[in-house]
């Protein structure tokens, strides 16, 4: 996600239209004769890079000019840059300067200079390009390596892989944020860890991360303090706090600060939780900007499946009656005794009426995001409990508590969780000479950015990234790709190819990991007690040949020259793997991909597409439209949207990819105006049973109502 | 009651609230949601509040750096535009959609009525959230100072109102449909412009939701308009439709001249011209008759045509704003075989 942004070059006045805005448009109207007008979108890009970027931009007669004036008038490091000869930058900028790059779509242009390439200060020049960005990324993720900031620039630059925004962003600059995508905090259910929480939370933000709390273990409305009854207040205030600390750190500068916050489904603030999203909740209690995510255990679905009641456990009571946190127990495990035992506070509410309410508040506001714990757990690789996601529902790890001191200093450092991410363009990995060195130069650029990161704000956060070295491996063009090859979103060829290809990139992933642990004679903390360290984690590679289900996925593979892992790989794998351990804790997670998607002409994610012309409404760009990737007047028909696909077979698709996966994937669930809870239930159950680890925001589409449609445009066409 | 009345329609025995001012002396009955003689009421309805939102949604607060980096003139020329906005939707509010319901066709018309006016208040309302998160109250007096003052805005409403207090059910709902349809959008025009420029997105936002609902208000009235001249003669029809040609062309020109005064100063005049013409026949439309300008003098920006459409289909950022789709969503309960696993 993109949470920092510098500022867009200075405004001219707001009566000034712009032409490359009036042909943008057109691509949402259609022409005379019935067709989509792609050429006037083309028309927008050059002419926005003609009026606007060139005119605009600052340039240099040497590479070394260059970079000496940018590090001399403070914009970029210098650390990074003496890492290399300056023979072999400007080779490397020469090398970058002749890939022919060019911007497909009006909205990748326009999306790369307003929020990525570096400006003067004073907002009014461009310093930079894509190729400029690219090798400027390449080089701080490189450290003086440079056969891998050359190969870093080269996948880049083909757009085989593109680092998350932050990354993207910041890498190289002087003056930038982290270089981190996601941070997720857990609060213990004491004042100074919810205080110290809002001090990470305004840290974390000012430095461009998305956060995200646990809420769990906070002690519910009306539960005793110092032993008087009657006297919290729930987490709803805390939820105020936040949500203001956020939106504080919007007036640093930066855009504003995004956070979400997670409820176990069992807490029994549940109900106060959800209502603050409700479209009539009284300004005390409503929630405009916080995100939120409930985590829900199986037992919830077997009391759901024989209608009755759930019960709520009081967090303070589980805490001082077992000693441990509600966060850190399995509650279906625990279910019947919590259920049982007089000491543990509890109250109760209709299973299925739950759900009926959170299908009700997606449908008024899109959240809560959802977290099917058990079905995480399963899946999780390493010993401990994972208790919550973060801001997009794809990271999943685990976490420890801090403990602290009055003045809320450490007492013992926990681990908190951070993430870096980047993604592979499926379309173009799959087309690389060697896709197996693709996925590889993805990872060590992914763990380069956790082995340059320290944040020294938040102690817990550093510790947890120190200890695990974890990265986000993502994926995106998925519907673009398929559609390209004429295979139907979520068919039996398209499930056919998600899978066998989610497995290949586990391979080369882990594999990469591997190799890094072995260069390094180190591994992540606690590999020891994981499933990669006793083999099981294999298993299900092992026991069976896993190999295309249908001929076509496996010419595809064969014609691409994408060797598929045997059985006899993933065991030799294993092997060094148990041997030598691997560097990383957690490798891939699947984000939403919204922005660097439109940069690097994708498809969002391993989404289906939300409109063939997506109307795309940001703080920073405006209302803009976006044709799908690969799509042309022949093959329209492979791209059917979201909407028209149904829940299903993006379940179905997600669920191929969700096995390979060690953390989880961002699944948004689009439905129409049409559907009611009771869909959005059907849906949820689905999701759970396919083996769905989290499901991400409800998109609803509401079609204009007949007779006022805008004579001929095209989203008004479905 | 008699015998012979227990076999008579219900609806020719009795009459709605609304009748007693014509006949204080005849049965009342209750509004019945399960007799629907015109399915477009129900439809209508069902549109209405599945849309149904209040302005404390909308992150209007994130619009401050936006409005921070505005030009004292633009404004000065956004609150004039917004109060425009408010003047208008507090005469729809208070009078144009009650005065509709003494004329109503159906019992359910009424109802639709008031939930329209409702909404109408709320969007009034809404724009006050503007000022009151953007602005200060100085400036805010200021603004509905030059409301009252400005000869030309009053003008327009009092046009309208004429008619809204006049004695000709059809005048009514032509004036209606007209200040629906043709007077709120030139001043919905710049935040369409600003949302384009990724200026004031969540305030454009919530002008989205506004204009989602106003499309539906406008149709209806129009739709209604038609089934009720449909019961003219031949004579009254072509007076009619003289008698909306007529008050589109004065308030075209007031609304020229109101828009101009506004608009005139930052250069966007001429849009707001094509975009005025283009709801002028929008609002023709609307009442079942053809276009007054030419397809030439209603080419819209294409950027601004795009961004009208009333479909919540914006796939917007959940991080900068909370979007203009979400809507009320139709609660059922869930069943066993739902629950089969």
């Amino acid at each position: 996600m993109t949470i920092i942004s510098p500022e867009a070059p200075a405004r001219t006045g707001i009566g000034v239209r712009k032409d490359y805005h009036a042909l943008n448009a057109q691509l949402n109207l259609f022409a005379s004769d019935g067709s989509i007008q792609f050429d006037k979108d083309w028309e927008a890009a050059e002419e926005y890079l003609r009026q606007h970027v060139i005119p605009n931009t600052r340039t240099f007669p040497t590479v070394t000019g260059r970079l000496d004036w940018l590090v001399a008038n403070d914009y970029y490091e210098r650390a990074f840059l003496e890492a290399y000869t300056p023979a072999f930058l400007t080779g490397l900028h020469e090398r970058a300067r002749g890939a022919g790059h060019r911007f497909q779509t009006f909205l990748g242009a326009f999306k790369f200079f307003a929020s990525y390439a570096l400006k003067t200060f004073d907002g009014t020049t461009y310093l930079e390009g894509f190729e400029e960005r690219v090798v400027a990324t390449a080089l701080f993720l490189g450290r003086g390596d440079e056969a891998l900031a050359t190969r870093l620039v080269d996948e880049m630059l083909f757009g085989r892989f593109q680092p998350a925004t932050p990354t993207f962003l910041n890498a190289g600059k002087a003056q930038r944020g982290e270089l981190v995508s996601c941070f997720l905090l857990r609060l213990e259910d004491n004042l100074e860890s919810i205080g110290r929480s809002v001090n990470s939370a305004l840290q974390l933000s000012k430095r461009g991360g998305g956060v995200a709390l646990l809420l769990t273990n906070l002690r519910e409305t009306g539960a005793p303090i110092k032993q008087i009854e009657n006297q919290a207040s729930g987490v709803v205030p805390v939820m105020k706090i936040l949500e203001d600390s956020f939106s504080y750190a919007n007036q640093l500068g930066a855009r504003q600060g995004a956070g979400a916050v997670y409820l176990h489904a069992h807490h029994p603030d549940i109900l106060r939780f959800l209502d603050t999203k409700r479209e009539n909740a009284d300004e005390k209690i409503r929630i405009k900007t916080l995100s939120l995510g409930v985590v829900i255990p199986d037992v919830t679905f077997q009391l759901a499946k024989e209608n009755r009641d759930m019960h709520l456990f009081s967090p303070y009571d589980v805490q001082r009656e077992y000693g441990t946190a509600l966060s850190d127990l399995s509650v279906t495990e625990h279910y019947d005794a919590l259920v049982a035992d007089p000491r543990i506070r509890k109250t109760t509410i209709s299973a299925r009426e739950f759900f009926k309410t959170l299908a009700e508040l997606q449908f008024e506001s899109g959240y809560p995001y959802v977290l099917f714990e058990d079905t995480v757990n399963r899946a999780n690789p390493l010993q401990g409990w994972i208790n919550m996601s973060n801001l997009c529902s794809e990271i999943l790890q685990v976490n420890t508590p801090s403990h602290y001191d009055a003045a809320i200093g450490y007492e013992q450092i926990g681990r908190d969780i951070s993430c870096n991410l980047g993604s592979l363009n499926i379309a173009q990995a799959f087309a690389s000479p060697d896709f197996g060195a693709t996925v590889e130069t993805a990872v060590r650029a992914l763990t380069s950015v956790s082995d340059q990161t320290d944040i020294d704000a938040v102690p817990s956060i550093a510790a947890g990234n120190d200890a695990s070295h974890a990265i986000g491996l993502g994926q995106m063009n998925l519907h673009g790709f398929l559609a390209s090859q004429r295979i139907r979103y979520g068919s039996e060829e398209g499930i056919d190819f998600t899978d066998i290809y989610f497995l290949t990139v586990t391979y080369h992933a882990l594999r990469a990991s591997n190799r890094i642990a072995i260069e390094r004679g180190t591994t992540f903390t606690g590999f020891e007690t994981s499933a990669y360290a006793d083999g099981t984690y294999f298993d299900k590679y092992t026991e069976r040949d896993w190999q295309p289900a249908t001929e076509r996925v496996r010419t595809l593979f064969a014609e691409a020259g994408v060797a598929i892992p045997t059985r006899g790989d993933w065991a030799e794998l294993r092997e060094s793997v148990r041997q030598h351990g691997i560097y990383n804790a957690y490798l891939q997670a699947i984000p939403p991909t919204g922005s660097i998607s439109y940069v690097n002409h994708a498809t969002a994610s391993i989404h289906p597409i939300a409109a063939k012309i997506e109307i795309r409404k940001e703080g920073k760009l405006g209302r803009v439209y976006y044709p799908a990737p690969h799509m042309t007047d022949d093959n329209l028909e492979f791209f059917e949207d979201a909407y028209e696909i149904g829940y299903e077979k993006i379940i179905d698709t997600y669920a191929a990819a969700t096995r390979h996966v060690d953390q989880g994937l961002s699944l948004t669930l689009f439905f129409r105006d049409t559907a009611t809870t009771r869909d959005i239930n059907k849906a949820q159950i689905h999701a759970w049973r396919a083996g769905i680890k989290t499901l991400y925001y409800i998109r609803l589409r509401q079609p204009a109502l007949e007779g006022t449609e805008i004579e001929g445009c095209v989203s008004c066409a479905l | 009651m008699t015998l012979t009345d227990t076999m008579r329609p219900i609806t020719e025995i009795s009459v709605t609230p609304p009748g007693y001012r014509h006949d204080p002396g005849a049965r009342l009955r209750p509004i019945n949601w399960n007799r629907v003689g015109d399915d477009k009421d129900l439809e209508v309805w069902n549109r209405l509040t599945a849309n149904f939102w209040l302005p404390e949604k909308v992150p209007l607060s994130n619009d401050l750096p936006a409005w921070q980096k505005l030009t004292q003139e633009e404004r000065t020329l956004t609150m004039r535009v917004f109060t425009g906005l408010t003047m208008l939707d507090t005469v729809q509010a208070t009078v144009g959609e009650i005065c509709q319901i003494q004329d109503a066709r159906t019992e359910h018309e009424e109802a639709v009525y008031t939930n329209i006016a409702f909404m109408q208040s709320v969007h009034a309302r809404s724009y006050s959230s503007v000022f009151s998160t953007l602005t200060s109250t100085p400036e805010i007096d200021d603004a509905y100072r030059w409301a009252v003052a400005n000869d030309l805005l009053q003008e327009r409403c009092k046009k309208v109102l004429a008619h809204y207090y006049g004695d000709d059910p059809l005048k009514r709902k032509v004036s209606s449909t007209l200040l629906s349809s043709l007077l709120l959008y030139a001043g919905f025009y710049l935040p369409l412009h600003f949302s384009v420029h990724a200026t004031l997105t969540n305030t454009a936002d919530m002008i989205r939701l506004i204009l989602r609902d106003k499309a539906v208000h406008g149709y209806y009235s129009g739709y209604k308009y038609q089934r009720g001249l449909e019961t003219h003669t031949a004579a009254e029809q072509e007076h009619m439709r003289e008698f909306t040609y007529a008050l589109l062309e004065e308030l075209y020109d007031l609304e020229l001249q109101y828009s101009g005064e506004l608009y005139e100063p930052l250069g966007l005049m001429d849009d707001v011209a094509v975009f005025v013409r283009y709801n002028a026949n929008k609002a023709l439309m609307n009442l079942g008759y053809p276009a007054r300008f030419t397809p030439e003098e209603t080419e819209v920006n294409p950027e601004i045509l795009a961004a009208l459409a009333p479909g919540a289909d914006e796939n917007h950022d959940f991080f900068s704003g909370s979007g203009s789709s979400y809507i009320i969503g139709k609660a059922v309960d869930t069943n066993d075989d739902d629950w089969d696993f």
